[in-house]
């Protein structure tokens, strides 16, 4: 029992987080809104390693976990990347390399920054980046991309999304999304914090720093547990699934919600502490919030998964109590 | 990441459960905040230290079994899992006993912590006074050195325990020139030195959980002060650090209300509306959440790492989780929730519960105390 990161992957998220800073920061950001997806932030990604990060090392890849995985995905929503070699980076290539038989080349491709892979479940109403897909992974299989139709308008100015036939249900593949979801949807709610925590110290009022008020420090403190007691959560849903537990789902799900409260609750703060200026289109939070509204209902939204969770816990097919943390080990 | 166990650390689960199964009282004790109570509870502390329960990470030489911090929460696991009762003596282990392995000397930690494991000597705590509660250093009691001893005089309140403990420990000014933080040093008293009176306060459910003291001229051997003179303050912060941070609320025992919750809910299920059904299950996602955070910060402290002002976030977490599962309680025992009995007779402890998980967010540093401390120490703002 050891429940922390290790050096490694500490080392890796830390620079991820200093390549992200420095190449995808709030201009880049900007710059994404209203213009086509540019191959050459792409080629940045792909230039960090961020495709290569979970393909199995026979395949060309890092071979990295799906606890380093979900590391990854906090770093791309701190930094609101929307590039589709995030979804096939951490959610497609750990479906194919547990998908042997359907997997063909593509885990190679991935790896080698050649490929993108769109993504299709019933419990998203669409699938994002059909456009730039070399493949679609649905119902069980790999696909040949159907011709793109007309782009639907998400409130996430940098999200593209686009109406697909109906496949079937994929537990794997759900479950794959709705953990890097909720790792995304916990590093967007760190950036927002951020960002008001930094508001808060420049803006002056009465003379003084808004953030020296107590009302609104306590905002922010509420925001700072919920965020801070999602992290474990997050963490402990990534191992469940890592290590194949049965009651892996019930802790995606866990970390689905535990991720998308935080979020939301932050994204509220975030805009309040911003006071009118949260309400404009010209401060960057907007961004990150409208992310985050996205994300909490993508891969199952807040009543799919509380359902999920509920029928565990209530139902008892979940060992539950002091003896059951980590059941089974 | 490692979410294992060895099997070492099952073999250790296996014993605990075992131990307990075998020696746990028949029946719930009387509520520790009466003085029946509270002697049943001593026992039951004595009752652990038999088996050598009493403080399992403590060293061998001072009573405890020399655990880490995983076997700890092990140990707390089964502890809470198996029902057992409040620990009467948790200001001694939980707080002041870390306290003293960190800054006693030999001979301080040779005198008291064995009679701590040991259960032979219940420790309260005495940190507020009528006007210094969450600015604790508004303190005014004063301990004025003669020779080799201390002389305190002055008033604490909210002593947890006091009505009935054997020892109490606390701040006194020993600098009567300084104010503020300095000038403060951390003293052990024995309840029962001349001078000392007790007046027990009636808490909110009608018994005397803590009491008032106050000091005529109570004499104190200067060894009975933890570090040095004027040092009181750092040590009544790393004891707070304690409290709030790791040792004092253990996990289990909220997964054990979480666990219990969910059986409620399940008896009165037909009639309730689907909102409860969530609130339950928020509360074993919020338990297990903070379970899943303990571990990762004893894995953290093993590794040579410390807990400081993240002991905030825990503080605020347990605390509100903890009202929240007892306000859903009452919410599904509806006209029933304010009988002091159920129908079978027991105690309405989900009534018992609600109303002490009203004092969590105000006591060991009010939340609001602790949302400022977050805001300043973890996130940087103005002070």
């Amino acid at each position: 029992m050891d429940f922390r990161i290790s050096a490694d992957q500490q080392a890796l998220i830390d620079g991820i987080r200093d390549f992200l800073g420095a190449e995808h920061g709030v201009e880049t950001v900007r710059q994404l809104d209203g213009n086509p997806r540019p191959e050459a932030l792409r080629r940045k990604l792909v230039e960090m390693g961020l495709p290569a990060l979970l393909v199995p090392e026979a395949d060309g890849g890092l071979g990295l976990d799906l606890v380093t995985g979900a590391l990854v995905a906090m770093e791309l929503g701190r930094a609101c990347v929307a590039d589709p070699v995030a979804d096939t980076a951490l959610i497609a290539a750990p479906w194919l390399a547990s998908h042997p038989a359907v997997a063909g080349d593509w885990l190679a491709r991935i790896a080698a920054g050649d490929a993108l892979v769109a993504l299709a479940h019933p419990a998203n109403p669409w699938v994002a980046d059909l456009d730039l897909a070399d493949a679609l992974i649905g119902g069980g299989g790999v696909k040949d991309v159907p011709p793109a139709p007309a782009a639907i308008a998400s409130v996430d100015p940098l999200r593209r999304l686009f109406a697909t036939p109906a496949v079937a249900a994929d537990d794997r593949l759900l479950d794959l999304g709705v953990l890097m979801t909720a790792g995304q949807l916990i590093g967007l709610a760190d950036t927002m914090l951020k960002m008001a925590v930094d508001y808060a110290t420049q803006r002056r009022q009465f003379g003084q720093p808004i953030g020296s008020f107590q009302a609104v420090k306590h905002h922010l403190a509420t925001a700072a547990v919920r965020i801070e007691f999602a992290k474990p959560v997050l963490l402990r849903a990534a191992q469940a699934q890592q290590d194949g537990l049965a009651t892996a789902a019930f802790h995606v799900s866990h970390a689905k919600l535990a991720a998308t409260d935080a979020a939301i609750a932050t994204a509220e703060t975030a805009i309040q502490v911003h006071g009118a200026m949260g309400y404009t289109y010209e401060v960057d939070l907007h961004f990150w919030m409208k992310r985050s509204w996205a994300l909490a209902g993508a891969w199952g939204d807040r009543n799919f998964h509380l359902r999920r969770i509920s029928a565990g816990v209530t139902g008892g097919t979940l060992p539950i109590g002091p003896s059951n943390t980590f059941t089974p080990d | 990441m490692d979410i294992g166990y060895t099997a070492e650390q099952q073999a250790f689960r296996a014993e605990v459960r075992a131990w307990l199964k075998a020696n746990l009282p028949e029946g719930p004790l009387v509520t520790l905040e009466c003085e029946e109570g509270f002697h049943q509870h001593v026992a039951w502390e004595r009752k652990l230290a038999s088996g050598n329960w009493g403080m399992v990470t403590w060293p061998v030489d001072y009573g405890g079994r020399g655990l880490d911090l995983i076997q700890w929460l092990i140990f707390e696991e089964e502890y809470w899992a198996a029902g057992a009762p409040l620990r009467a003596n948790q200001n001694g282990i939980f707080l002041l006993g870390p306290t003293i392995m960190e800054f006693g000397t030999d001979e301080q930690k040779a005198r008291f912590l064995p009679p701590m494991a040991r259960g032979e000597v219940i420790w309260a705590q005495a940190w507020s006074e009528p006007n210094a509660g969450s600015d604790m250093a508004a303190i005014t009691a004063r301990a004025t050195r003669d020779g080799d001893h201390y002389v305190l005089s002055g008033q604490k309140t909210w002593s947890s325990r006091a009505a009935f403990a054997d020892w109490g420990f606390g701040l006194f000014r020993t600098d009567p020139e300084s104010s503020r933080h300095k000038g403060l040093s951390f003293i052990l008293f024995d309840l029962n030195s001349p001078g000392v009176t007790r007046r027990p306060i009636r808490q909110l459910h009608g018994d005397p959980g803590f009491a008032e003291l106050f000091f005529d001229d109570v004499r104190v051997p200067v060894a009975n002060r933890i570090a040095g003179e004027g040092e009181g303050w750092n040590v009544a912060m790393a004891t707070a650090g304690f409290e709030r941070g790791l040792m004092l609320r253990s996990p289990g025992r909220f997964q054990a209300t979480a666990a219990r919750l969910v059986a409620l809910f399940n008896q009165h299920r037909d009639s309730l509306a689907p909102a409860v059904e969530e609130a339950v299950t928020q509360a074993w996602m919020d338990a297990q959440a903070y379970a899943y955070n303990t571990y990762a910060v004893a894995s953290r402290i093993m590794a040579g790492g410390h807990i400081g002002a993240e002991a905030s976030l825990n503080k605020i977490f347990w605390s509100e989780l903890d009202r929240a599962m007892h306000r859903t309680a009452m919410q599904i025992l509806g006209a029933g929730a304010e009988l002091r009995q159920l129908g079978d007779g027991a105690v309405n402890s989900w009534l018992d519960g609600y109303i002490f998980s009203l004092s969590g967010p105000i006591y060991a540093g009010s939340n609001e105390i602790q949302r400022n401390i977050i805001a300043e120490r973890l996130l940087g703002l103005p002070r």
